[in-house]
């Protein structure tokens, strides 16, 4: 049996220990990532297999429970941390290149720190652990937004520091209102006792839990750091924030919601915040001539659209808000890879730049079509089956409501198609006949680049790959009872 | 107008806020954890301080998050500050002989001060963080008073990466040995002599020596910019 809190100590240690390394041998730095990440996906897979038919509980220190932190290793985490390391992984192989200038060592043990950060989020089963985690997560992300120290970069980390730190403080003292009522941190112990008090008690602590975590998760109105902060970074770090960042915000705010509260009264609200969401991401994006800004945008509907699927809080919706997660993952990081080394190749993030970039860069730009594809949800690609679950389970849901909204929904996708059609139109039918030397990216970036590209196709075919899990993690989503008799027995 | 109707607004939600929050009973006796630690918190870990109890045992993991960020916040801090323009002198007026003499007078006295603060973290108030702050200001001291000593990077990067790493091995000992993490497996000893409560002492030294260099690293980039 293994341990799911290695998933979070390797990865620390190995954090902690890369200035050792780099003092014996310099390039040591850039190979720790990779390799930290991909024991981790080892482990995640290992334990996949095995958290499917039980879910696993590690205390640490030794104590009983509530008395100490506990790990959760449940379906929905393991899933994420899978998620987490692959993309981390994959991510970490194109930055061997891709970052050529700058403290190249502290680059990389803040990018492992982030990954280790949202995997920390995703496994603990005690609110102040997560509001930690949550803090190495959101630190570290501050940190790189603004490793280029370009002015852009430093403006708009700061911008991100300060709504996150918000954020931060309003979650923190929730998390304390929260302390104050049930004397205890423990996720589970919380919400078997929740209630137990009157409910204008636990209105206030939800409200300030939900919005500090709304920041990170990018929920509309709390976002006005997103495309500045997703367009500055390097791509790399672009990938990362968009790819995981928001999807750990949004997996928080799920959790809180679901199990903590059990609140059934808001889901209402936040699947209308939903929709709101999804429509002004899509239509900023709409108007954007910067290819990041616009890639920024659209991750602000994709969270609209996924917070939308997670409140219609039946097994199907949930499973469809999991499964678009996983696919805006795949595809937004696929396209913020690929964006990175067409900037770097045209010199500039203009739209205008990118014309006939499709002959000089071929596999880049087949690359970036194919995540543009997938994110818009043509298939055979990823994109497809995600969205179709979720419109199918926003019929089936017994509100007329949310058959409404969903329509609202397929105009945002409407809109996303032509941004993105008209981006694919500029890369290969635009701009003269020139007879420029053909220079793709190096094969450092092209491999990772490609794996996505062959997971979102074969996901997208046979969708039954994941759709098993994904139903076990969304059920342990919903039922919060099992989740509570797991915990405490 | 609009003024007053903000503050219209400002005392709606204030009486919101005070009637939900007026129903909380802070620190009373329901805190059922609070109460377990103060009741068996010497028992069970050896440490005479309660505090220290439960950050570095009960709640240990917590505390490794801790430490990660203060590690975060100070790397992040010298990702961003790091100069491109290397060797640039600046004039530096030096301090008055007073000042001078002061300051390394002083050094030694508060390097000692807050050792004693992080070892005795099991039995008196303080700890790692807190020793760690006032071996930091030590050296705030002689940044300010003898104007052209400037710290060893490299070392102070090293105890850096020392100090976290020795928590996380610490820590996965305790996996080797019992199978959880963090789990205290040396002997806990008599409470109230220096010697006790188990790993507690190990890791508040390397807490004291990570903490003390980061907060030292964090002035010398801010002092390097200004």
């Amino acid at each position: 049996m293994v341990n799911p809190v290695l998933l979070i100590a390797v990865p620390l240690g190995l954090a902690f220990a890369i200035p050792l390394f780099a003092f014996f041998w310099r390039p040591a730095a850039k190979y720790i990532p990779p390799a930290a990440l991909v024991f981790n996906l080892v482990v995640s897979i290992l334990l996949l297999a095995q958290v499917l038919e039980n879910p696993l509980i590690v205390s640490i220190g030794g104590w009983q429970p509530p008395f100490c932190i506990i790990l959760v290793a449940g379906p929905l985490g393991v899933l994420f941390s899978a998620i987490i390391a692959l993309v981390g992984l994959l991510v970490s192989v194109y930055a061997l290149d891709y970052i050529k200038e700058g403290p190249a060592e502290k680059y990389n043990m803040l990018f492992l720190l982030l990954l280790t950060g949202a995997t920390g989020v995703v496994l603990t089963g005690d609110i102040f652990n997560l509001f930690v985690f949550f803090e190495i997560l959101c630190i570290s992300s501050y940190a790189l937004v603004a490793y280029l120290r370009d002015k852009a970069g430093i403006e708009s980390a700061i911008k991100y520091l300060i709504q996150g730190a918000v954020g931060s403080s309003l979650l923190l003292i929730g998390i304390g209102l929260l302390y104050g009522l049930f004397g205890t941190l423990n996720m589970a112990d919380i919400a078997q006792n929740i209630k137990s008090v009157s409910p204008v008690s636990v209105f206030v602590p939800m409200v300030l839990i939900i919005a500090g975590l709304g920041v990170e998760a990018a929920i509309f109105p709390l976002n006005a750091w997103l495309p500045d902060a997703h367009s500055s970074a390097p791509s790399s770090i672009s990938a990362i924030l968009s790819g995981i960042a928001i999807e750990v915000g949004l997996y928080a705010v799920a959790r809180v919601i679901f199990t903590i509260f059990g609140a059934s009264s808001i889901l209402l609200f936040l699947s209308l915040l939903g929709i709101l969401t999804l429509l002004i991401g899509e239509m900023c994006a709409f108007s954007q001539n910067n290819i990041k800004r616009m890639l920024a945008y659209s991750s602000i509907g994709q969270i609209g659209l996924i917070l939308f699927a997670l409140a219609i809080a039946t097994s199907y919706g949930v499973t469809g808000g999991l499964f678009q997660m996983i696919s805006h993952t795949l595809s937004k990081a696929l396209l913020f890879l690929a964006a990175g080394y067409m900037i770097y190749q045209a010199g500039s993030m203009e739209m205008s730049a990118l014309e006939g970039l499709g002959k000089k860069m071929p596999l880049t730009c087949l690359a970036f079509t194919i995540g543009a594809f997938s994110l818009v949800g043509l298939p055979p690609f990823i994109g497809f089956p995600s969205k179709f679950l979720i419109v199918q389970s926003a019929l089936a849901a017994k509100e007329t409501f949310f058959s409404v909204l969903i329509g609202l929904a397929l105009l945002g996708t409407v809109i996303e198609g032509a941004y993105f059609f008209r981006v694919v139109q500029v890369l290969y039918f635009k701009g003269e006949e020139t007879n420029t030397p053909r220079k793709d990216a190096p094969v450092t970036a092209l491999i990772p680049m490609f794996i996505f590209v062959v997971l979102s196709i074969v996901v997208g075919i046979y969708p039954k790959l994941v759709t098993d899990v994904l139903n076990s993690a969304a059920s342990e989503l919903i039922n919060r009872l099992d989740y509570i008799r797991n915990i405490l027995g | 107008m609009r003024r007053a109707v903000t503050i219209i607004l400002l005392i709606i939600l204030a009486l919101g806020i005070s009637r939900s929050l007026a129903k909380i009973p802070f620190g009373a006796h329901k805190t059922k954890v609070g109460k377990y630690y103060i009741n068996e918190g010497i028992e069970e870990t050896g440490a005479t301080n309660i505090v220290t109890s439960v950050v570095l045992n009960y709640r240990g993991f917590d505390t490794l998050g801790e430490i990660t960020v203060l590690f975060i916040a100070a790397i992040g801090l010298g990702a961003v500050l790091t100069t491109n323009v290397k060797g640039e002198t600046r004039k530096i007026q030096p301090a008055s002989l007073v000042l001078y003499t002061g300051c390394r007078l002083l050094f030694p006295l508060i390097l000692v001060f807050g050792t004693y603060i992080f070892i005795h973290g099991h039995l008196t108030p303080g700890g790692g963080f807190q020793g760690g702050a006032i071996i930091a200001s030590g050296f705030l001291l002689i940044y300010l008073g003898c104007r052209e000593r400037r710290i060893n990077r490299v070392a102070s990067n090293l105890i850096e990466s020392l100090g976290g790493l020795t928590f996380v091995l610490i820590g996965l000992l305790g996996l080797v040995f019992g199978s959880y993490f963090l789990l205290n497996f040396l002997p806990k000893g008599t409470a109230n002599t220096l010697l006790s409560a188990g790993i507690i002492p190990i890791i508040y030294i390397a807490i004291g020596f990570k903490v003390g260099s980061e907060l030292t690293s964090i002035i010398d980039n801010l002092i390097e910019e200004s």
